[in-house]
């Protein structure tokens, strides 16, 4: 069974006397474990594709069925539960709370789970989630105090820390550099093969793109072209050379 | 619950991140419950201070009155002649009461003393005894000595009230006049006040008076016709500026010399001494001392107290029975004398005259009246100020409620983002309002808890200053709090619905 059903899936606004289809009848099945980037310029229709997935916005026409439930006509209250559990999100700009620390931020799903956790159990998995991406000694720094590539794995340990079904990464690397960009897509690579965990990406660059399994192009609401891919080989990052230089040092003393 | 400690650190922390506003709108809700508190201690300070006036001075107080004057007697009503004066051979006056039935005229006429046909009256109140002696005015040279009422009254009534009547507490005997004081020595320190010769237990029956400067007279002076004499605190400010102690001073009434004793103030709010105050722009004297000087035996008034606030009209009616009875007055003839229990007064002293005859009108007995129905009728002349203050009160909340919801409409602009990515990250719409509702709450009540602080300064700084009775009840600034925490739930419904109205994509992208 797909992780991820849409079937015949149209989206459209009205835009003053316009009516704007954004969505002009998309069907998609994603297994469990893909890599999925859906690319596309802007204005494709991929930021909606985004949103639907995301259960942030409900089609106007079709059926979306996540984990074989069917999701499109739900209340808001409902489609909340289902992004709490189901959903990780990952965004472009980040969007951790300002003066909060990384660990609340990571918390913050937690809090809106049902049933609620005990306070210090919400701690703990918070907790865990950070010290997976290598963030255990930043738990307490405000995101003012961390990197652009820091943030963004906090940001990932959130969408992670409700232990999701599908992680949603909107431009996740449209803020970063490019090293830093590598760094982060090679752990969501990290993340598909180590928890199996199914990844949609949002890009529109190809060598972002790359990094998936599958890439599916998107142009004027509809699918142009989906076809599976060999992911960007994970390479040695040079941030490792030089983590390891105090150590070579240590040893050469 | 860890949840709400969640809500209340984002809470803090928003509230912290547009300091000054928060700190404005927090003024505003203080302000208002500031208010609020004040006027609540100050309806409850005029409740108990009616209450206390009520129990202390009046409720069980009866006064009798020499004469009956009464508003709506016909004027051309005449009294039968059926009295007779008579100067007996002893030359002591005596009143025949003609209708009276009993042994013949001319028999008792030659032992009137034993007789209930007759009753004594001085000479110089008799208006048919022709005076072969000089008047007070003459004797003491003075063009004011003299008494003018019709005085009815004597001091045997009095005694007789005392003992015959039980239930019966104090009984002061009263002669009230105008006289001029002057100060010794110094002709220009004079002051026409109000005078009442009393007697030493006049201080018990009014429990509003405080002694600043000297004491009462004693009974040792009231029995010797002491020329003694207490001021009230006007008269004694006019003679001898305010804050001088006259005790010790000699003042001249009617040419004589008194030795001012004491001077009398009021210790309640209520009643602020003032110039044509009769209790305190006054003075007191011995009623011993006022007949000898002006050869006279009766009495203006007759204060009685009763034992129990209950007994008060049974009392008043015995009262009545007895006079009538020692008077001679048939069942034809109007009372010469007013018995009026003091709740009636003080009633009356409350309301505007129209109010007070209605509402004395309808007490018919004041026994059915309790203290509270007495404050009750009361409280409807504070009721104005109260209802005044409340409005001020219920401005300054609404104010404060409105920049309480002002902030919160800004804190939700400021937040969009925040409430977009909350909602994305399974926040339901509930979970939001919930969030700035808490959000308005601390503001709200961080004001109330300040502004029951400030209520009970500014209670107890009108207490101190203006000298204004306020009582600052822990139920009252419960509900002040109270009031604030629905202000504040109220001001914030509006921003925190608005808030989890938002469309969460909308509201990520929100720059």
């Amino acid at each position: 069974m797909p992780v991820i059903s849409l079937q015949n899936l149209k989206k459209s606004y009205a835009l003053g006397d316009n009516t704007v289809h954004a969505l002009r009848g998309v069907s998609l099945d994603i297994e469990e474990g893909e890599f999925v980037a859906i690319t596309g310029p802007s204005g494709s229709g991929k930021s909606t594709m985004m949103h639907i997935l995301g259960c942030l916005d409900r089609p106007t026409e079709g059926h979306y069925l996540l984990g074989g439930e069917d999701v499109s006509n739900l209340s808001r209250d409902a489609l909340a539960d289902i992004r709490n559990r189901q959903i990780g999100f990952v965004f472009q700009g980040f969007n951790l709370l300002p003066r909060t620390t990384a660990v609340e931020n990571v918390e913050v799903p937690l809090l809106y789970s049902r049933p609620l956790l005990p306070a210090a159990e919400r701690r703990q998995r918070a907790l865990e989630a950070l010290d997976s991406l290598g963030l255990s000694q930043r738990a307490d720094h405000h995101p003012s105090q961390l990197s652009g590539g820091q943030q963004q794995r906090v940001a990932i340990a959130r969408a992670l820390v409700n232990k999701p079904s599908l992680i949603l990464a909107d431009e996740p690397t449209g803020n970063l550099d490019t090293k830093t960009s590598i760094e982060v897509m090679r752990l969501l690579q990290n993340l598909r093969e180590s928890l199996g965990i199914t990844i949609v990406l949002i890009t529109h660059e190809p060598e972002i793109a790359a990094y998936g399994t599958r890439i599916i192009a998107v142009r004027d609401g509809e699918i142009v072209s989906d076809v599976a891919n060999t992911p960007t080989p994970m390479e040695h990052v040079e941030e490792d050379q030089e983590q390891s230089e105090p150590a070579l040092a240590a040893a050469n003393a | 619950m860890g949840f709400s400690r969640h809500y209340f650190s984002v809470a803090l922390r928003a509230l912290l991140r547009n300091r000054a506003q928060a700190a404005l709108a927090v003024l505003g809700v203080c302000i208002g419950v500031g208010a609020l508190v004040t006027s609540l201690a100050l309806g409850r300070g005029a409740q108990e201070a009616i209450a206390d006036q009520l129990l202390a001075a009046g409720a069980n107080m009866i006064v009798v009155t020499a004469g009956n004057y009464q508003a709506g007697r016909s004027h051309d009503y005449t009294a039968p002649a059926d009295h007779a004066s008579l100067l007996h051979q002893s030359g002591h006056y005596y009143v025949a009461n003609l209708r009276r039935q009993g042994p013949a005229l001319s028999s008792a006429l030659f032992n009137p003393a034993d007789n209930f046909l007759f009753r004594p009256v001085h000479f110089e109140n008799d208006p048919m005894a022709v005076h072969d002696h000089p008047t007070a005015k003459e004797r003491l040279g003075d063009t004011m000595a003299g008494l003018g009422a019709a005085a009815t009254l004597t001091i045997e009534d009095a005694r007789a009230i005392r003992d015959s009547i039980p239930g019966v507490h104090l009984v002061v005997s009263g002669v009230h006049e105008n006289a001029r004081l002057t100060v010794e020595n110094a002709p220009k320190q004079r002051w026409l006040t109000r005078m009442h010769g009393t007697e030493e237990q006049l201080p018990e029956v009014r429990p509003g008076w405080s002694l600043p400067y000297g004491r009462f007279f004693n009974r040792n002076e009231v029995d010797d016709s002491a020329q003694v004499l207490v001021l009230g605190r006007v008269a004694a400010e006019r003679l001898f500026g305010a804050g001088v102690d006259p005790v010790g001073e000699t003042v001249l009434l009617w040419n004589q010399p008194f030795e001012v004793v004491g001077v009398v103030d009021s210790r309640s709010w209520a009643s602020t001494p003032a110039v044509g105050d009769d209790q305190f722009d006054a003075f007191y004297v011995p009623v011993t001392t006022v007949h000898q000087l002006l050869n006279l035996s009766m009495l203006n008034t007759i204060t009685v107290t009763t034992r129990a606030i209950e007994g008060t009209s049974q009392v008043a009616d015995q009262i009545q029975t007895l006079l009538r009875d020692r008077h001679g007055i048939t069942e034809s003839m109007p009372d010469d004398f007013t018995v009026k229990s003091q709740a009636e007064q003080v009633l009356g002293k409350g309301l505007s005259p129209d109010i007070a005859r209605i509402v004395s009108g309808n007490l018919a007995r004041v026994d059915d009246l309790t203290v509270a129905q007495l404050s009750g009728s009361l409280q409807r002349t504070n009721r104005t100020m109260l209802a005044l203050l409340a409005g001020v009160a219920a401005v300054s909340l609404l104010v404060g409620g409105i920049g309480v919801m002002n902030l919160l409409l800004l804190s939700v602009t400021q937040r969009t983002r925040e409430i977009g990515l909350r909602m994305a990250l399974g926040a339901r719409p509930n979970a939001i309002a919930t969030q700035f509702l808490i959000e308005s709450l601390l503001l709200s009540l961080c004001g109330g808890v300040l502004g029951a602080l400030l209520g009970l300064i500014s209670a107890s700084s009108l207490e101190g200053v203006l000298q204004w009775s306020t009582v600052v009840s822990p139920l009252s600034t419960v509900l002040a709090i109270g009031v604030a925490a629905l202000l504040g739930i109220a001001a914030g419904v509006y921003p925190a619905t608005k808030a989890s109205r938002l469309d969460p994509i909308g509201a990520l992208h929100h720059e």
